[in-house]
């Protein structure tokens, strides 16, 4: 018993030095800050529909010098900002010396304002719906998840009902897929249809006993409430998804399309007029996209994640391992009375 | 109607991960054997992300792809745990259905 405490004390002292060293240089950053009265100047100008103007803290004005984070010489400014239609304006604005300079004269007189470099719309590369291939694998996919989940929690069989699982988390990852989520949808797979199966699969093989009554024999009185609960359940879900109206019906009612392609070189005329010489389309939902994700603002949950995993393997070895040495894993509960029966 | 089966919006998405969410939660309150509990909480944390994928890709946000990592992880460490105390449960009594694990009632 002495060496699971030893076991227990290494893995918190592991989780208290990841804890105190993670939050590193993305803890002490503000996710969203006030919007320089310049810059809300110049937005307003550029859109006279907007309605609410935000100035989100962007990771990429951000570089790493000497383990500390420093805003960028070069960097742009992006705000965001809520039109009068409901929709998204997402605009990207150059900074440049004369309006850094802002910061040093009194406010009110008269400011320097960033020019406006591009314009995109949130819901704009959403127009229109989905082609009838698409239609037809959504359904295919919807229907493998929904019967695998059905098998489930019908089958009497345990294999079966894991086997079911796996296929409706293989219907999932395919449904991810068409949400444009790439790299979740393999890590689905990896986790759910090959980690957790085999684990699920040996404790059915360790188990190895098909269920004699699969529900609840609670007398006739608790099947009819039990039914009528779930009726009500299934009614209500279904009174609440006809009635339910979406804020904005246009955006609700569009499928799901690759993201716009975004300007990433620019050129100035003459005239001072900004012209797009190159675009590319964002990786969306890629492993490049969602580790930057990851390993900036979500950096903390990430490592607080690790020691969860830590103390998951230390909790399921401590709970399932023989509680005797000599045991060969099928003694009973007589036989050590202390803790045999959990 | 036939809009509703041809043309795919983020509202088919949101249908499937409800209906996916409801048979999981028939399955905690229906089933006895605790394994099957186990896939239907599954299940259920399976539909949250689809959920929060569907919002994601409406609002071009991509955080919620990192939350939907991390509620994996949640669920494979739920998954380890709940299963070793399935086999503990089993090693002590031979069975692994609820209804009969009333050692702590009284």
């Amino acid at each position: 018993m002495i060496r699971i405490h030893v076991v227990l004390a290494a893995a918190v002292a592991a989780a208290l030095v990841i804890l105190l060293g993670a939050p590193g240089a993305y803890a002490d950053e503000p996710r969203e800050r006030v919007c320089q009265p310049s810059v809300e100047a110049a937005v307003r100008a550029a859109l006279p529909t907007a309605t609410q103007v935000r100035c989100p803290v962007n990771a990429s004005e951000y570089q790493i010098v000497n383990g500390h984070s420093e805003l960028r010489k070069d960097a742009g400014m992006t705000a965001e900002v809520v039109l009068s239609d409901g929709r998204i304006a997402t605009l990207e604005l150059a900074i440049d010396d004369a309006v850094r300079a802002n910061a040093a004269r009194p406010t009110g007189t008269d400011q320097a304002r960033p020019t406006v470099r591009s314009i995109s719309y949130a819901h704009d590369d959403l127009s229109g719906s989905s082609g009838k291939v698409m239609a037809l694998l959504f359904w295919a996919f919807a229907v493998i998840s929904v019967v695998g989940a059905l098998f489930v929690i019908s089958r009497r069989n345990l294999i079966a009902a894991v086997m079911g699982m796996v296929g409706s988390f293989l219907g999932i990852a395919a449904i991810y897929m068409m949400l444009y989520a790439q790299f979740l949808a393999v890590i689905q797979m990896l986790v759910y249809a090959g980690a957790i199966m085999v684990l699920f699969v040996f404790v059915v093989m360790i188990l190895n006993r098909p269920e004699d009554e699969p529900v609840a024999p609670s007398g006739r009185a608790g099947q009819v409430i039990g039914g009528l609960a779930i009726l009500y359940l299934v009614g209500r879900l279904i009174i609440m998804l006809t009635h339910v109206e979406p804020a904005n019906p246009e955006i609700a009612m569009n499928a799901p399309r690759p993201p716009p392609a975004q300007c990433i070189e620019w050129q100035k005329s003459d005239s001072g007029a900004l012209t797009c010489t190159q675009s590319e389309t964002p990786d969306w939902g890629s492993i490049k996209a969602v580790g930057a994700d990851l390993f900036g603002p979500g950096l903390f949950p990430f490592e607080a994640i690790s020691i969860l995993l830590l103390l998951a393997v230390v909790g399921a070895i401590a709970i399932a391992r023989p509680l005797r040495e000599d045991a060969d894993g099928g003694a009973g509960a007589d036989a050590h009375p202390g803790g045999g029966a959990v | 109607m036939s809009d509703v089966i041809w043309k795919i919006g983020y509202g088919h998405f949101l249908v499937l991960a409800a209906v996916l969410f409801l048979i999981g939660v028939a399955g905690v309150l229906v089933r006895r054997n605790a394994l099957i509990m186990l896939m239907a909480v599954e299940l259920m944390l399976n539909a949250a992300n689809v959920t929060l994928l569907t919002f994601s890709r409406m609002w071009g946000d991509l955080s919620a792809h990192t939350f939907a990592l991390i509620v994996i992880a949640v669920a494979a460490a739920e998954a380890s745990v709940g299963l070793a105390i399935v086999v503990a449960v089993f090693r002590g009594r031979r069975n692994v259905e609820v209804d009969r694990l009333t050692t702590l009632r009284h």
